[in-house]
């Protein structure tokens, strides 16, 4: 698309951010840990903040037996997000891991971000029984990513976002680091890692 | 670029929600006041939170005035104004943006009531500053590049939701002017609006 048109035609899903990671034990083994974070800006859900938790991806339970969970301070916009982005995003494990249905939605006690994405970042987020910090370290140069949907998971709508890798993550459960180390992935020609912080990010449904 | 292409090859800048509003007795007159609120998430100079209000923005007086810059990170402000905010068309070479007196910010408060309302309350010890946007329309996705930017110098991509209505108040006294339109590539746009998800970018030297 030509830059003519600098007011894109088309319309805003979701802003905010959205940090993850995915983690394996093994390159070639089963995912051991995933963990999916969103601070939303606007969605048509309203905004908010939300963590989607699998501490057992291939059991399709959740609580009291695994932390398969949804955290969320608004969970309108957090049913929003797992009906509507999560489980369309193509092949990734969180739509597809047997613990997807089996979610729990939570409801957010506590929620905030410390340190820097230029060096080492983390958020926390609580709930009832429930103590989580990702942390990002081994972080990366940022780079400004606009991908057309065919560049995307869901290949449904175009993205604006901004990627810093993370070569060192970990997900701490109630004081316990969950197994599993990032792993090797390309996004739109660049060899990163399955562990990001993904700042500024808006989808856009093509006009 | 001339192309939209989807890795920017060009060093991120700064990325987080930047709403501001302009305000004018007449269309045609000058502004008669200026509020610009940072909320930066990535930098070069860490992450942190900044309103900037001019009460009389061609005035060479600092709080009498209600010249006043409300921050909880000095180096990045001094980052944001000299790259960023004096190059704005609007506060481009105003007397009241050399003179404004700084307070260290204590506290934000954001109460989100989209599509209605969206309010920005800020907090130091003297001064206390609140940015009220209202009557918001539907987001829109915008992506400039030098030519096109608000600094002349950087590409930039952004969700706009314009304001028909807005208002800025310094310890409780309401600043004189109001809303008007003004041209926005190509589209009639009132000059208040919420920038959600702004990531800033240097593109490379030519050559």
């Amino acid at each position: 698309m030509p830059l003519k048109t600098p007011i894109n035609p088309g319309k805003v899903v979701w802003s905010g951010e959205n940090h993850g990671m995915l983690l394996k034990a093994a390159p070639d083994g089963p995912w051991t840990a995933l963990a999916l974070f969103f601070r939303l800006y606007y969605s048509p859900a309203g905004s908010g903040t939300a963590l989607l938790l699998y501490e057992e991806p291939d059991l399709a339970e959740s609580l009291p037996r695994a932390c398969n969970v949804m955290i969320s301070d608004n969970e309108p916009m957090a049913r929003y997000l797992m009906s509507d982005f999560v489980a369309r995003l193509g092949n990734s494990p969180f739509g597809t891991a047997p613990a997807f249905p089996a979610v729990q939605f939570v409801a957010l006690e506590e929620s905030h971000a410390s340190g820097d994405p230029g060096s080492r970042f983390s958020e926390v987020v609580r709930a009832p029984g429930i103590d989580v910090e990702l942390v990002w370290d081994g972080l990366g140069t940022p780079r400004a990513l606009e991908l057309p949907k065919e560049l995307t998971g869901g290949k449904e709508n175009d993205l604006f976002t901004l990627l810093v890798e993370s070569r060192r993550p970990a997900i701490v459960l109630n004081g316990r680091t969950l197994p599993g180390e990032p792993v090797a992935r390309v996004q739109a020609g660049i060899e990163t890692t399955t562990a990001f912080l993904y700042f500024s990010e808006t989808w856009i449904a093509p006009g | 670029m001339s192309e939209r292409v989807p890795v920017n090859p060009g060093r991120v800048e700064w990325a987080g929600n930047n709403p501001g509003i302009y305000l004018r007795d007449s269309a045609d007159g000058p502004w008669t006041a200026l509020a610009v609120y940072f909320h930066i998430v990535l930098s070069p100079r860490g992450r942190g939170r900044t309103m900037i209000v001019l009460g009389e923005p061609d005035r060479a007086e600092g709080l009498a005035a209600n010249n006043v810059c409300l921050t909880d990170n000095h180096d990045l402000t001094r980052y944001l104004l000299e790259g960023f905010v004096s190059k704005f068309p609007s506060f481009r070479g105003k007397a009241g943006l050399d003179a404004m007196s700084w307070h260290d910010l204590e506290r934000v408060h954001i109460e989100d009531a989209l599509p209605a309302r969206y309010t920005m309350s800020a907090a130091a010890p003297q001064v206390q500053a609140v940015m009220t946007l209202e009557a918001l329309g539907e987001p829109f996705p915008v992506e400039v590049t030098p030519e096109t930017s608000a600094t002349g110098a950087h590409d930039m991509y952004s969700v706009f939701l314009e304001a028909k209505a807005a208002s800025i108040a310094v310890n409780g006294t309401r600043l004189r002017g109001r809303v008007t339109d003004r041209q926005f590539f190509g589209k009639t746009m009132s000059t208040a609006f919420l920038a959600l998800s702004e990531t800033w970018v240097s593109p490379l030297a030519a050559g």
